[in-house]
């Protein structure tokens, strides 16, 4: 199924300083109270941090060429988001996607999916998980700016002063 | 942030998070049309809320809330007139010589005043419900002398002295404290911790010490730069205070959370210490009200809440505490049961209110304006967050119903000092057991094991042992262990961490059936202190 916005992918991505995650989990927290109790998103151990498996706003999502139903798309601002009424919980995206970062939430035939908090990112905000990071390890922003900060950045999600050493 | 602009920022009106004393501004946001979600926009270089704050939403619109007030008996639920239910709370307090009002601490302090009047008018002794390792570290310092400040104006350190897992604990505070370390990276951070948590990661140097007293010994050690006493991993400790002193700014941040005779000993030796170095303190409390309760409870002439429980009054009124979950439940759950009329006034059900005859709805302290002393010299005026259900009065309005009167709190003065009495290590065989508290549930976990998100996050309790110690128990990660203390069992999950010393344990702060295990008793100095326990297979 073609995706039904031709707008660029989005550049900024939710990335995490892992020098400054003190895993208190005030993003867990966000992102399940503005979701309506929903959870979003997984939040992954990786031992020196709190990891947020957001989505990677694909630049070719396989969730929305997967889609029977229209219900992932990627929107006017590039986000690839979940139009909430179409979506049949199929469970094909959830497949489709090479990350894992979708997961099947049964209630209401809804899969949950990051969206970059699309409800703010309208209001000129960050998304929640970034708001409430007491520390700044979750940044919204593109590689050029995390890597002009002197940071080290892995895999497009995370980032660091050294790239093997870690800590401020 | 200077001390002066953070408390120009505590004066402007806000919702104000109450579940520590950073006291976190908090917004809401309409999301439908009677639906509500947190709204996170950093508020005047603020940081944010942390997951507990989160919270503070989803309690307000929680399924289980009180909304009437009712009277159990006979089998059954009788709901009442509101304005009957409250006359009849006065006249249960009236009719005997012998009743007692608790309120708990974290309501607005002019709340807890107009209790305190409406106590004495009803010829009651009263008292405020803060959490012990807060009522210790509020009386070890607050007539101390020291020069106290709140955690934005961490920001200026250029050292800093840590006591306790700052970061664990007070999340939000964390904020400052990289802020300053960022400006000046090579500044000293020095950790002084009874778990080597993620807040000695972020340390210059830290020193892993004995739970209950080994804080207070460890911070003895800096003053006198002797730090033998404490075992050769101590030596680094000897040059601590040297670093500190070249600071021109050097600031001490103490977040107690182990311990009640520990907490005062530790408390005095840091006043100690910040007046040799000319530092900055910077205490974090579990209630964010914990200053203003506990000055207020002393202006007006309360009593402490063990004293009254350990006498129980014929008739007693809680507001809001649920003192079954917060002190040693068995001791609390004993003297309850002696009580002949208990009536509870609260937003939600807990252990406490179920045990009342009579119940009264109140609304949440964040349902209200009022003002809260943070810390010394750090008083913030609040903005309710939402309106509370129709209906449900404030406990100022109950108050005004059962004959009392507004009152303005006193809190000018600091509480009197306590004596520091630090408990030796408790003897015997088995683990060192201590309370750990974490950044999802708040103080006793009987608001937050409610919620939905810390029960998805902690919903058992959880029992932190080294990995040497779990093996030698035959455990594992993820296993469901026995802990067998003095004062009973508790079934708990195990989690093994890199961080936990050997012979040490640390257990879930927010469930009553770990405070069990510790066997504390009403009325002596041993509430909070670590115990020896049994560690098997469940």
């Amino acid at each position: 199924m073609a995706e039904t916005a031709t707008a660029k992918p989005i550049e900024k991505r939710v990335v995490l300083d892992l020098d400054r995650c003190i895993g208190c989990k005030s993003c867990m927290a966000a992102c399940f109270y503005g979701h309506q109790e929903m959870h979003g998103v997984e939040f992954v151990d990786i031992g020196p941090a709190l990891l947020p498996v957001v989505c990677r706003q694909c630049a070719d999502p396989a969730c929305v060429e997967t889609c029977p139903a229209e219900a992932m798309v990627r929107d006017a601002e590039g986000v690839v988001a979940r139009a909430m009424f179409h979506c049949r919980s199929c469970g094909s995206c959830v497949r489709a996607c090479p990350f894992g970062v979708l997961s099947l939430e049964k209630v209401g035939h809804q899969i949950a999916k990051c969206d970059l908090c699309q409800d703010r990112l309208g209001r000129g905000l960050e998304p929640r998980c970034v708001a409430v990071c007491p520390t700044r390890a979750l940044r919204f922003a593109t590689v050029a700016e995390i890597e002009a900060d002197g940071l080290t950045i892995l895999g497009g999600r995370v980032a660091g002063e050294h790239p093997i050493r870690r800590r401020l | 942030m200077s001390s002066s602009a953070s408390n120009e920022s505590l004066r402007a009106p806000a919702s104000r998070c109450l579940l520590c004393n950073v006291g976190c501004p908090v917004r809401v946001m309409r999301a439908g049309p009677d639906q509500y979600l947190p709204d996170y926009v950093p508020h005047a270089g603020y940081a944010g809320l942390c997951g507990r704050g989160s919270v503070l939403v989803e309690l307000a619109d929680h399924p289980d809330r009180i909304h009437d007030a009712h009277r159990h008996g006979g089998g059954g639920r009788e709901v009442l007139d509101l304005r009957a239910a409250a006359a009849e709370m006065a006249e249960a307090l009236r009719s005997t010589d012998s009743a007692a009002v608790i309120v708990d601490g974290n309501w607005d302090v002019d709340t807890l005043a107009a209790v305190g009047a409406f106590a004495k008018s009803v010829r009651a002794k009263w008292a405020v419900s803060v959490p012990p390792n807060d009522e210790a570290l509020v009386r070890g310092l607050d007539s101390a002398g020291c020069r106290f400040i709140g955690p934005e104006a961490i920001e200026q350190a250029d050292a800093l002295l840590l006591v306790g897992d700052v970061f664990a604990t007070h999340p939000v505070a964390a904020h400052w404290i990289l802020e300053a370390k960022t400006r000046q990276p090579r500044m000293p951070v020095l950790v002084l911790a009874a778990s080597a948590g993620v807040t000695a990661d972020f340390a210059s140097a830290s020193f892993q010490a004995a739970p209950g007293a080994g804080l207070a010994a460890a911070v003895a050690a800096v003053r006198s730069g002797n730090a033998s006493a404490l075992g050769p991993r101590a030596k680094g400790l000897a040059g601590w205070k040297d670093q500190l002193k070249k600071a021109k700014q050097p600031m001490i941040v103490v977040a107690a959370d182990t311990g009640c005779a520990s907490v005062l000993a530790l408390a005095a030796e840091v006043a100690h210490l910040a007046k040799e170095l000319n530092a900055a303190v910077c205490p974090l409390t579990t209630y964010g009200n914990a200053w203003g309760a506990l000055r207020t409870a002393a202006a007006g002439g309360a009593a402490g809440v063990e004293d009254i429980l350990k006498d129980p009054p014929e008739a007693l009124l809680v507001i809001g505490a649920d003192v079954e979950s917060a002190l040693a439940p068995q001791a609390v759950a004993s003297a309850l049961s002696s009580v002949l009329t208990l009536v509870y006034v609260g937003p939600m059900p807990n252990r406490t209110s179920r045990r009342a005859g009579l119940v009264l709805p109140a609304a949440f302290a964040f349902e209200q304006s009022g003002r809260a002393l943070l810390g010394p010299g750090r008083e913030a005026a609040f903005e309710p967050l939402l309106a509370p259900p129709a209906g449900v009065p404030t406990v100022r309005e109950i108050l005004a119903l059962a004959g009392g009167g507004a009152v303005k709190a006193d809190i000018a003065s600091p509480v009197a000092a306590a004596t520091a009495r630090a408990n030796g290590e408790p003897k015997g065989e088995g683990l060192l057991l201590v309370l750990a508290n974490d950044p999802v549930h708040f103080a006793d976990g009987s608001l937050t094991r409610e919620a939905r998100w810390p029960q998805a996050v902690i919903p058992r309790p959880v029992l932190l042992l080294a990995e040497e110690d779990a093996e030698a128990a035959g455990l594992a990660d993820g296993r469901r262990a026995v802990i067998q203390g003095p004062g009973g069992r508790a079934e708990v999950e195990v989690v093994t961490d890199a961080a936990q010393a050997r012979g040490q344990a640390r257990a879930s702060a927010a469930f009553p059936e770990v405070r069990d295990v510790f066997g504390w008793k009403l009325g002596t100095a041993d509430a909070y202190e670590p115990v020896r326990v049994q560690v098997g297979k469940a």
